[in-house]
């Protein structure tokens, strides 16, 4: 049985961790896929939307997010995160006004970033249903379906809140 | 890699956690509005005199918030804002020196240690120590 200290160690998965405020510490963790780190990589150096909507830069919104998320703080259902669609294994979205960030939960409180894209773009392509089937794809074959996934969709099988 | 740490920088950190702060506090309000009182985003807009996609869209942070706006928004939810620029502690979750008092324990007389702070009311003395809050950490705000 596949464990994340063994998804870790094989650099399957790397911890994510941000900046955080003296009085907080981390409740929850946040796990990212290499290509995620890439990505997460390129947005610190400030990549950018074609059209950004938010006040916020892209990079400002995911570091706003990370750190709700890492410190406990509550995040707010279909605005902040949500799952794709309603099934067991769910693929879950992490949301900012122009980035999405797409995963799964291993445990509750635990996330794994595997995709990361501007709104717009999943939007103007449809890009769900594409993410979704590779995700379930990629834990099909690290074989984490059963045991490192969150079986229910609802907003409190996910999150502490 | 095991780790992998996303810095920004502090003065882009500072930004975007107020900003996202703001929304968060706005959708948490509204959320609790709705709960209370069934205020809904639609009902919002007829109060403001405006579109509820416009609502919808500041709310979620995908259309600009003016200080006007915000106004608005918590005036329509019939609630005030609180606004209030500090010094940032120093280091949170520690107990703070205490400021302009100097304290001494006396042990002249017998019996139980008396705190004497010069800063206090003579009637605390023999008390516990004028400043309540010492041994205890000072809650940061």
């Amino acid at each position: 049985m596949t464990t994340i200290e063994e998804l870790v160690e094989t650099n399957a998965i790397s911890r994510i961790q941000v900046e955080m405020h003296p009085r907080d510490q981390e409740l929850r963790l946040l796990y990212g896929t290499p290509d995620f780190i890439d990505w997460l990589g390129r947005l610190a150096k400030g990549a950018e939307p074609e059209r950004r909507l938010g006040e916020a830069t892209a990079a400002e919104q995911v570091d706003d997010l990370f750190n709700t998320f890492l410190s406990g703080q509550p995040l707010v259902y279909m605005k902040q995160f949500r799952s794709i669609r309603a099934e067991k294994n769910a693929v879950w979205e992490l949301k900012t006004p122009d980035v999405r960030i797409f995963g799964w939960f291993l445990r509750k409180d635990c996330f794994v970033a595997v995709f990361g894209n501007w709104a717009d773009v999943i939007k103007d392509h449809d890009l769900y249903r594409g993410y979704r089937i590779s995700i379930r794809r990629m834990r099909r074959e690290w074989g984490v379906d059963e045991n490192l996934c969150v079986q229910g969709v609802m907003p409190g099988d996910v999150l502490s809140l | 890699m095991t780790s992998f740490h996303f810095d920004i920088g502090e003065r882009a950190r500072h930004a975007g956690r107020f900003i996202g702060r703001v929304r968060g506090e706005l959708l948490r309000a509204l959320s609790e509005r709705k709960s209370e009182r069934g205020l809904s985003q639609e009902a919002l807009a007829r109060k403001l005199d405006t579109k509820r996609s416009l609502i919808n869209r500041q709310l979620s942070g995908e259309s600009n918030l003016t200080l006007r706006s915000l106004a608005d928004l918590a005036w329509a939810m019939d609630l005030e804002i609180s606004f209030e620029l500090k010094k940032p502690a120093v280091n949170a979750g520690q107990n703070q020196p205490i400021q302009n008092q100097t304290m001494t324990t006396s042990t002249v007389r017998h019996g139980q240690i008396r705190y004497i702070n010069g800063a206090a009311k003579p009637a605390a003395v023999h008390a516990t120590p004028a400043n309540s809050e010492l041994g205890q950490p000072k809650k940061s705000a």
